[in-house]
């Protein structure tokens, strides 16, 4: 796309995951505009390839693709060592169908904005055991409430839209949504990278999430989590 | 078994700091490589040897020199008889390794060999208190298995063709993590290295190919030109292929022997035996050798 790079990964049908990288995060960026270049790799093999030289190292990366068919291509460069480089051929598939999980008929019911930190810390303290997360959210105090039930307890946080960690907070009506808690610990990665992040519960349960990655002097990312609810027995 | 009329018995008190250091990198580096060893100890050179786990007698995978004078202060040694001076002891690499890591705060260690319940590698570690004047000293032992005479063969200093090529190598560490990247997509890399002093790693998998290139490096011997008669050489462009040595080896096996990163040295090479061998050479300050042998692997 000419606005910038987008990169999804799905688990299940259940968890969509998308990044968005700006075309402004890259020095150049040039892209065919009359259609979006779309294509499948191996999310494991992309890492693997951009960690060549350490996670702890900053290179510069070019990234070449041709065609429909054609590999893509790296090129990183480590920034403290000038003797060496890598090059990457990644094989490319066509994509498969996308789930498309923005319905345009469902209204969005309730949003809200919290400080992703907290919401972090917060996460990290449910029961590991669990596995369903119980989300009430409701116009009426405590307005948000996280519940888990373990083997032999059911626990509950309380989050009012008073609390510090909360910057924003609309609900018209009280609803009560499930989700595995293995899919929400999948965005906690994102979530120890940003500073503030939005949920969007739409009415037919789908949780939105959208993050803004920051690092210092770095430009913007956005990342996106899809989360499908667990449905009532 | 003539364990009895052996006795032999190295201390070394007050070494530099920072040889204390090397013995542990050093011990510590065939720990991962191998959970057995052997120490052949002669008048002049301590030597680590570790033949293939899998393979009986095989050939060593790696071959370690320590010169005793930079380490002890005092070494005696007496074997069977004139003709069999040294000694060779088997034993596991790790329990070696854990009783020297705590060498970094130690004043000086006692080597032994002892007869306990079967022959031991012991070890005296005499080590400063950190709250008083005192001192302490731990004694650890190590079940050792004395080498008879007749097996001493397996464990000769292997003789290797002369290298196609000898090129310097970049920084290990830098080197390993690349490799341990590699290593999660593919189980083996090849190896090339030129006389123009390139080094290039390569992986090649149904999902992708990745190649590191390092320049610049010191070519210290080349015994070209080489046949490149087969397909696998792939051709790169600008690259003279009489120029170039290429070798397939375990991605796995060149990892773990890439952790000798730990022992400070001075210079690493590598050897390139065109398609059948890599040896990695290093050498220390102290005039430490160590050779790993990676065999290469022929499709």
């Amino acid at each position: 796309m000419t606005e910038g790079l987008k990169l999804t990964v799905e688990e299940g049908k259940c968890v969509q995951a998308s990044a968005y990288v700006p075309a402004d995060n890259f020095t150049e960026y040039h892209v065919r505009e009359d259609v979006d270049v779309m294509f499948k790799i191996s999310i494991a093999v992309l890492a693997e390839c951009l960690n060549i030289f350490g996670s702890a190292e900053e290179s510069s990366l070019k990234m070449y693709y041709r065609c429909e068919g054609s590999p893509l291509l790296l090129v990183l460069q480590p920034q403290s060592v000038h003797n060496v480089m890598t090059d990457c051929e990644i094989s490319t598939q066509t994509p498969d169908s996308l789930l498309d999980l923005r319905d345009s008929d469902a209204d969005e019911v309730a949003k809200l904005v919290l400080k992703a930190p907290a919401f972090l810390a917060l996460l990290a303290d449910l029961e590991r055991s669990c596995d369903v997360l119980e989300l009430n959210l409701s116009p009426e105090h405590p307005n948000v409430s996280i519940v888990t039930y373990g083997m032999q307890d059911r626990s509950c946080i309380d989050m009012p839209k008073s609390s510090d960690m909360v910057s924003s907070f609309s609900c018209e009506q009280a609803l009560t949504l499930r989700y595995q808690l293995h899919h929400i610990r999948l965005f906690m990665k994102a979530l120890a990278l940003s500073s503030k992040v939005v949920l969007r519960f739409s009415s037919n349960g789908v949780l939105l999430l959208q993050l803004k990655l920051e690092k210092e002097d770095q430009r913007q990312m956005f990342s996106e989590f899809y989360i499908v609810p667990l449905l009532d027995d | 078994m003539p364990t009895t009329r052996r006795q032999q018995q190295a201390s070394a008190s007050d070494p530099a700091p920072e040889a204390a250091h090397q013995p542990p990198h050093i011990v510590t580096t065939i720990s991962k490589l191998s959970k057995e060893c052997v120490l052949r100890l002669s008048s002049e050179k301590i030597y680590f040897i570790v033949n293939d786990d899998s393979s009986g007698p095989a050939p060593p995978v790696l071959w370690c020199e320590i010169p005793q004078m930079m380490f002890f202060s005092e070494y005696q040694l007496i074997g069977v008889d004139d003709e069999h001076k040294d000694i060779y002891l088997g034993f596991s690499s790790v329990n070696l390794s854990r009783p020297l890591v705590t060498l970094k705060s130690a004043k000086s260690l006692k080597m032994k060999l002892t007869k306990k319940q079967c022959p031991c590698l012991t070890l005296e570690i005499e080590s400063a208190s950190s709250t008083s004047q005192q001192t302490r000293q731990v004694t650890h032992d190590i079940p050792a298995i004395v080498i008879p005479r007749k097996c001493w063969s397996d464990f000769y200093e292997p003789q290797v063709p002369k290298p196609d090529i000898s090129i310097e190598l970049p920084s290990l560490k830098q080197l390993r993590t690349t490799i341990d990247r590699m290593r999660t997509m593919s189980s083996d890399v090849v190896i090339r290295a030129s006389a123009e002093g390139r080094l290039t790693l390569q992986i090649k998998t149904d999902t992708a190919k990745v190649s590191t290139r390092f320049k610049g490096l010191t070519v210290e011997a080349f015994e070209g030109p080489i046949e490149h008669s087969d397909s696998e050489s792939e051709t790169q462009i600008n690259e003279d292929q009489s120029r170039l040595c290429v070798c397939r080896v375990d991605a796995k096996k060149l990892s773990m022997f890439l952790n000798a990163d730990q022992i400070s040295h001075n210079r690493v090479t590598c050897n390139v035996v065109h398609k059948r061998l890599v040896t990695l050479c290093l050498r220390t300050d102290e005039n430490v050798h160590l050779q790993c042998y990676i065999t290469g692997i022929v499709y």
